[in-house]
This record gives structure tokens, sequence and C-alpha cells, in this order.
């Protein structure tokens, strides 16, 4: 059975996503195939775009670049950033931020005209342009104070005392003092071994919320101006678990960003999936080859026949990046750009993984910002620094250039490429 | 403050052994390593109370003593021992093997058969001949054209748990054991040696200890100390590099042959498998070493002769360490003595003095034997002869059955297995605080099967000062996971007993992680990349350290 479409994505993360409803959304027939969940699935939760890389530790957040600044200073200093690599179409950052918060607004509040600076359970601060409806409540630069951090005695995967301790380096930026709370929440006879997705359940449960809420509001100091929970707020939005909690503790409640596994990455990625069921994209859930537009595609059983592709497969936790000896792009064979010192280009990728990383831990690591690389349209280059294909796009991590971890960039630039690529395979001719 | 009959330096199984032995004879004894326990050669061996087959022609003492004492190990310490036998397959370059292939493979089997006659001393099996088909049944990832094997026993052990035991039994015989504390300088009075001072490097506390003899047994790091103080400890220090996989990759262990003729091996090791090793003279600093691009792909290369499939395989992490060769001019590393020396520096005008160079890890217990020996004899005391043989080291007693174990404590039989494995006796210590407190069965690596319990367990009774011991200890952040299920629970485990602040809490974070860094630099490929993304995003994105 053959499928006929306009655009056809591969990869079902926020940058597959982002292309796959932007397309829909200016009228195109969307397939979108994926195999698995995606690196979203194990995100923090948030959406990081483009912190203030230049700020002191102790400059108020107030004073802090917003985040198109922001965005703008890093591609003047990155030229090999996407947000550089669009060029003017960095301008339409904001646009596209509000398009992904809109898409998925059931689980993403629509972006502020500041980012938000919140607090992760290693207790530091991660600053984010777009965050979950959970987490707003536990800005630091806007919560009042003092936030109270929850720990929940029986789950020993988060530390309050860590938390609310390392809050407190940034109380010279504007934070609210932080105390750590400890409150028998989830003690089971047995044990409590309740990882966050059974306590996410709990919560979700009749009667879960508000029984939490109902201990908070006893075991909270008087005067705490926000709860700051961990980040098990619930697994399924629709049960509405941290307003029920809210309600019942009687103040605002905010979950941190969460590391792995991932509670709020779950969620996300069940955003994305439940909008784009809706959305009239149809999504296919194998493995595709194929050679790209032009040719047929095959999914499964599926023969799938788009003029135009939009490649959104991810890095190395995706799969869209690989390195056998040596960095492919495995669906299409697309050359893999990496950098060693000052030197970038493909001729670096069949070079050993040390020398294409550095001693310092902390440092950028060009290995882990390899990548495809593309034109101002987001076409990915052959090996003659041409387009491959006019109808071909790539967006997110699969794009090279940027490393998430240390960039602090990663879902904007899956929002942002998915966006562009998008509206550019639903309007070329 | 009072002197000590000994200071010992260095925390390594020389180290350890000697101040056990000597506080057992009852002797004041204290101890200072300058980093951990076992962060030396006694923590970058291949795993192994090896018997030393490769000396029998040119070092047969060794063999011996090896096999000997590898035997009174496993009876002090029979949970940290675990057999893993071992191939050595014959290649055949066609049907008909010709006269040279067939006398290789029979002298081969009398050398290893002369081998035999050692296993008994370490309660070895003999070694057997394997034909073609029934070495491919046993080990069908091996490349085709293998014309059969010889096996023979080797033991496997956690080398860092040697360490600990050995400190903790010292501790119980009344030796102070201070790790971390680094002895800065040598006090000598009237030309002999009286003590050292010493600076304790979390702390920043300085002082003194005196004593009329100094045991040197700092390792790689002997030399350096000697120079510093007008003397001289012989030393060719040997680098080697080895491979962790992430599971286990072949059944039995198999020795292959890399480029250079050297004999490398493959072998299963507790819950994954290590590649091993190299052997190169080593000249720079001991505390800044590193494994290359070059000996990684030296190591892969020599297994794939013999199994095709290990370029597929996940390496998790590369590590290494220096040997404490004794020093010749003239010869090739491999064929440099492994036999140990105790030098008594009186000669060199530093009276009360003693170093120890050389030795393997099999004959620990022996050298420390010898060394006690002779500082009792410096010290002109009479003190009873060594026991270390006899005693069982903590936990060594007699080991737990883990299926009891876990049906008692409600735990899972692998982590039990796991828990067993690493403390012996005392695994009901550690379950009993999971007992206590539920909290503590949470799982906190499912790779290695460590729980919260056992993490609390060894910081509370096994000299744990710092987050990076517990590597060592109950290997949190050396599993494939890399830390990503381990570290921040640990840490946060780590720092309640300890009383860390949230600030030193993520520097001892920080720290873990660079050593993780360092160790899976050199290997990114394949699986661990998209690992090393997972972990880069955790612990940098969300964890800015």
């Amino acid at each position: 059975m053959t499928l006929r479409a306009d655009v056809l994505v591969v990869g079902g993360g926020m940058a597959g996503a982002m292309a796959a409803l932007a397309a829909r959304a200016a009228q195109a027939r969307v397939v979108l195939v994926r195999r698995a969940p995606a690196a979203t699935a194990l995100s923090s939760g948030a959406i990081g775009i483009a912190p203030d890389l230049w700020a002191a530790p102790e400059e108020p957040f107030a004073a802090r670049l917003g985040t198109a600044a922001a965005a703008r200073r890093l591609a003047a200093t990155r030229p090999d950033h996407p947000y550089a690599v669009v060029g003017a179409s960095l301008e339409r950052l904001e646009e596209a931020m509000r398009f992904a918060a809109g898409e998925l607004a059931p689980v993403l509040a629509p972006p502020g005209d500041r980012p938000l600076f919140l607090a992760t359970p290693y207790g530091a601060v991660s600053v984010c342009a777009v965050a979950q409806r959970t987490m707003l409540a536990g800005d630091l630069a806007t919560a009042r104070g003092p936030i109270a951090v929850v720990g929940f005695r029986g789950h020993l995967g988060f530390d309050a005392r860590l938390v609310a301790g390392g809050l407190a380096r940034h109380a010279a930026a504007g934070a609210p003092e932080a105390i750590a709370v400890e409150v028998d929440l989830f003690m089971r006879e047995e044990q409590s071994l309740a990882r966050p997705h059974e306590l996410a359940r709990a919560l979700d449960a009749p009667h879960g919320a508000e029984h939490a809420g109902e201990v908070l509001r006893r075991a909270l100091p008087a005067g705490a101006g926000v709860a700051l929970l961990p980040p098990v707020l619930g697994l399924d939005p629709a049960s509405l678990a941290a307003e029920r909690l809210s309600r019942a503790a009687g103040l605002p409640v905010a979950e941190t960003l969460s590391d792995v596994p991932s509670v709020p990455g779950w969620r996300l990625q069940a955003a994305i999936d439940a909008r784009l069921a809706a959305s009239g994209v149809e999504v296919i859930s194998a493995e595709v080859e194929g050679d790209g537009p032009g040719c047929p595609a095959r999914a499964g059983e599926l023969e799938i026949e788009a003029p135009r592709w939009v490649l959104a497969t991810g890095r190395f936790v995706g799969g869209g990046i690989v390195r056998r000896g040596r960095l492919v792009e495995p669906l299409l064979g697309l050359p893999v750009t990496a950098s060693e010192g000052g030197a970038s280009g493909i001729h670096l990728a069949p070079r050993p993984s040390a020398t294409l990383t550095a001693r310092e831990r902390r440092a950028p690591q060009p290995l882990l910002a390899a990548g495809v690389r593309v034109d101002r349209a987001l076409r990915p280059l052959g090996a003659d620094g041409r387009p491959v294909h006019p109808g071909l796009f790539a967006a997110g991590a699969v794009v090279g250039g940027h490393e998430a971890a240390a960039d602090g960039t990663g879902m904007g630039v899956a929002i942002l490429t998915g966006f562009l690529a998008g509206r550019a395979a639903a309007e070329a001719p | 403050m009072s002197p000590y009959d000994v200071i010992v330096l260095g925390g390594g199984v020389n180290g350890t052994g000697t101040a056990r032995d000597l506080a057992q004879r009852g002797l004041s004894v204290l101890l200072l390593e300058k980093a951990d326990l076992a962060c030396g050669a006694s923590g970058a061996n291949s795993g192994m109370i090896h018997g030393g087959i490769r000396y029998m022609l040119s070092d047969r003492h060794v063999t011996e003593l090896a096999c000997r004492d590898s035997g009174y190990i496993q009876r002090i310490a029979p949970h940290l021992l675990f057999r893993i036998p071992f191939l050595m397959p014959f290649t055949s370059r066609g049907e008909e093997a010709t006269l040279v292939e067939r006398a290789t493979w029979y002298a081969t089997e009398v050398y290893v058969g002369t081998y035999d006659q050692y296993q008994p001393l370490k309660r070895g099996k003999p070694s057997t001949r394997l034909s073609a088909e029934e070495l491919y049944r046993l080990e069908p990832a091996l490349r085709p054209g293998l014309a059969g094997a010889v096996t023979f026993d080797e033991w496997g052990i956690d080398s860092h748990r040697l360490c600990v035991l050995n400190a903790l039994s010292a501790r119980a015989h009344g030796a102070q054991v201070r790790t971390w504390t680094e002895a800065r300088e040598l006090i000598t009075e009237g030309g002999r040696v009286a003590g050292v001072r010493y600076r304790d490097a979390l702390t920043g506390e300085v002082g003194e200890a005196r004593a009329a003899v100094v045991f040197n047994a700092t390792g790689a790091w002997s030399p350096a100390l000697a120079r510093r103080n007008g003397l001289r400890v012989p030393m060719r220090p040997g680098k080697g590099v080895h491979l962790t996989l992430d599971r286990r990759f072949s059944n039995y262990g198999i020795t292959c042959t890399a480029v250079d003729g050297r004999q490398m091996f493959l072998m299963p090791h507790e819950n994954d498998s290590i590649i091993g090793t190299t052997d190169d003279d080593y000249y720079g600093d001991p505390d800044d070493l590193e494994a290359t691009y070059d000996e990684v792909e030296y190591l892969l290369e020599g297994v794939e002769s013999l199994v095709p499939g290990v370029r597929r395989a996940r390496v998790t992490r590369a590590w290494w360490g220096l040997r404490t060769t004794l020093y010749e001019y003239g010869r090739n590393e491999d064929a440099l003595s492994r036999e140990h020396e105790i030098i008594d520096h009186a000669a060199e005008g530093a009276g009360g003095l003693l170093s120890i160079v050389g030795g393997k890890l099999a004959s620990y217990r022996a050298q420390s034997e010898e060394a006690a020996d002779a500082i009792v004899a410096r010290l002109g005391r009479a003190a009873p002869r060594s026991r270390t043989h006899e005693e069982p080291l903590p936990g060594g007693g007699h080991v737990p059955d883990p299926a009891g174990l876990a049906a008692a404590f409600g735990v899972a039989a692998p982590v039990a297995a796991r828990i067993v494995y690493r403390h012996g006796a005392r695994a009901e210590g550690v379950l009993r605080l999971a007992a206590e407190d539920p909290r503590l069965k949470l799982v906190v690596c499912r790779e290695e099967g460590v729980l919260a319990a056992e993490v609390v367990f060894c910081v509370r009774h096994e000299l744990v000062r710092r987050l990076q011991d517990l590597r060592r200890r109950c290997r949190i952040g050396v599993g494939a996971c890399g830390g990503l299920d381990c570290a921040r629970p640990a840490a946060q485990l780590a720092a309640r007993e300890l009383g860390w602040s949230a600030d030193q809490t993520r520097a001892e974070l920080a720290d873990l992680l660079e050593l993780g860094w360092r160790e899976r630099r050199v290997v990114l490929d394949g699986h661990q990349l998209a690992q090393e993304e997972l972990l880069r995003g955790a612990h940098q994105g969300v964890g800015r350290l």
C-alpha cells in the first residue's frame, strides 16, 4: 500500500513534531514516521532555548539577557551553531516558541517576556524559555519566598537539602530563601521504592493529589510562598495533579526539572504524541528505509511517496548519527561534519573519539556536536557543499554545530529548526 | 603524640597487607595513603590472582609463590574469588596440521601440563585439551579455523575490595589507617629515619608521626619519594591499560595474541568483561596517566584476531595503572622479572626506611609477611610469626547463601549475590540496614546490584571520605551507566552520612564525574556515545556540574 503525502517527517521527538505540525498548519499533507520515543522523553521537561551564557553568577536574574537577545549573541559568537546558520530566520525564534507552546498547550505554558530560572534536583538552576505549567510557580526570578523545597521521606531519589542548599548560592542573583522540608508521603508498609513514575501515578489517582496537598498544608512552615516538589507531578496532564495539589495545600506548587528517568520528559513526549494524533498528521510507528525525496520510502508494510522530507532523527540517543569506527548518518548516508581543534569538516568524521573530545570534561565537546551540515534553508549539504536535494530538510539534533548539554539550547534548536523546516517543506514548490 | 612502631606509606595491597600483618602481631602501626586505598596498581590490575603461567620458564619461583599464596587468599577471603577458566586456542593454517603446528600444540600442552603441578596450590582444575568441535561448542564466538585449545584455570578477584579488607583487618588489630593523607617528608634524626610529616588533603591538617621504621609501599610513587630524600628505589614503571565491556562477552577467558606477538586476553569478570593488557615503560607523572587511542586500538585488534565480533561490543571504559616492576636495563617490558624485592635503605645511610618494589598481586600476602618479618627484625623486637594466612579477612569467615539472604531480607537474588560477593559474611550486616530502614532497599545501580543500604554500609564502615572512594568500595560510577543512575543518589546518601553541605556534595559529584569522563573519553563509540549524550544531558544540562 502506498501513502502519498506532501511532506514526510522522519523522527518523532520535538524537532520532528514541530516540523510535522508546522507543515500541517500550512495545509500540507504530512506523514511522520518514528521508530521509538525520542530523546525528548528523557529530557528535563522544560525547554532551554538560549540562556545568557555571559552573565556572572551573581548577576541578578532580572538583568540577564532575554531569550531573543541571547540567541542573537550566541549566533554572533558561534558561526556553526544552527542559530547562526539560519541567518535572518533567527528572527522567527519567538514565533516558533509560541507555536510550540500553542501546539502543546495542555502541558506547556505560553512563553512570557522573560526566561524562567528553574531549580533542578542537583541544587542547580537552569534557564528555560518555555516550561511546563507544572514548573511555572518555581521560577526563582518571580517566586514569592520563602520557597519550601519538599522531599518525600520515602523517596530517596530527591534530596530537598541538596536542592535548597544549592539554591542558596543564587541568593545574590535574586533567588528567594529556600528551606528544606521532609514530609511523610508515599511511605508504604513494605517499603518505599517508589520510582518517579510510581509517585506520579499515585498523584494522578483520584484523591492522590488532594491527600498529598493536605499533608503539605500541615507540614509546611507558615508563610511559605511556594512549595517546590520533586519532578513527579503526574504523568497524565488531564488529571491536573499539580492544580489539585496546590488547591489542597493552599499555596502555589511547582516541580523541579528532572534528570533520567524523567516524568516531565515523558509527559512532554506524550503531549507531542497526542497532538500529532489529533492534528491530522499520519503517524506511522516503524523504522523507515529510503534514499530521499523523489524515491518511495519503506516503513514496515507501507510505501510512502513524498516530494519533501524532513530528517529529524536526532543524534546519538535517537540514532540519527552513529559512530561505528567513524561518524555516519545511517538513514541517507549524508556526510557528517565533526570538529577538531579549530577545524571542522566532513574529513574529520573518521577521526578517533579522543581527538574529537577535549580533556576538560566541562569544555564543549565537538564529538557530541557532530551532525549534518545544512544551508540557510536547513537543507543538508553533500560532500560538494551543495544541498543534496532541493526537497530534503533537516531539523533538531541531527543537525551539527550544537551540543545540548553544554549550550543549553537543545530544545531551542529542535523547535526553531523543526518549525522552519516544516514551513519550508510545506511551502516549497 | 607517642610514636608508633611502624609507619606504612601506601594503601595498596603491600601497604595494607603489611599493616595487617604487623598489627596482628601486636605492633602499633600508622598507615598513610595519599589518595584512597587501591588507587595505584592494586586497583588497576587485571583482576586476577594470576598464577603467572607466563613466568614459568624464566621465573619459576614467581609462579610457584603466586600459586601457593593465592591458595591462602582463597582461605582467608573465599567470597572474593571466582573461577575464570581460560582457553588457549590453537590456530591452524590448513586441514592437516603441519609438523611444526603439531609440535607447537604438544609443547603447549606440556607447558600447561607442567603448570598443572601448581594448580592444586591454588585449587585450580588441571588443564584439558579440547578438540575443535568441543572448543566451538563452548565458545561459539571464536573465529573459524581453530584446531582446538588447551584450558587452564585462573581465579578472578576484586582487588580494591582485597585492599579494603586488609585495611579494615589492620584497623581491627589496632592500626590507624588514614586515607587522603600524604606523607610529605621523611623526618631524619642522627642519620636514621624517625618518622614522617604528613598533610590531610581534605582538612588541611598537618602533623608529624614518629616511628622507628618507615615502610615505603607507595608503588609507582616510591621512586619519587626516594629521590626527594636522596635515595634510590630501582623501578621500571610499566603502564598497563585495560578495557571493560558492558556485559559478559565470552563464556570463558580467551588468550589472544596481539599484533606484536604479546599474549593478551578477553575474559568474563564479575558482571562484565575485561580486555587486557599492555606493558610499556612509563616516564611521566604517575598522577597524570591516561589511556591513548593507540592502546585501545591495540587491545581491540588483538582480541578481534580471535573474536571478530568484539568490534560490535560496547566498551564502557578504559582504565590504567603502573606496574612497580623491578628495574633492569636492556630487557623488553614483558621479559622483566616479576620478582619482588625489599630494600633496606640503611645501605644508603637512611636506616629505618624499607621499600618494596615489584611483585605480584597474587603473592601480596607472602610479600607482606616477608616485609613484616624484616621490619620486626629491624625493630629488634620479639613478635609472633605471621598468621595472615590463617585468620580470615573481614567477612571471610564463611560465605552465606545468597538465595537464603534474598528470601530472608526481601531483595532480588542477583543483588544479594553481589552483596555476598563484595562482603561475604558481612552481607547480613549490609542487609540489616535495609531491614531497619526499608527506604535503603532502593537499587542504586541495577548493573552492579548496589542497594542504598550497601552505600550507607560502606560509608559508615569502610574508610570512605570522598564520593569517589565508593567506586572502589561498591562499584558506584564504574558500570555501563557511567553514573547516570547511581551518582546523584550515592552522593546524596554519602552527604547525609558525612554531613556534607550542598556545595560540597556538588563538588564531590563533579570529582566523580571527572574520573568517569577520563575513562570514557577514549572509548566513545556506538551505543556508548548515546549513553554519553544522556550523561552530559543529566550532569551538565540538568546538574550544571
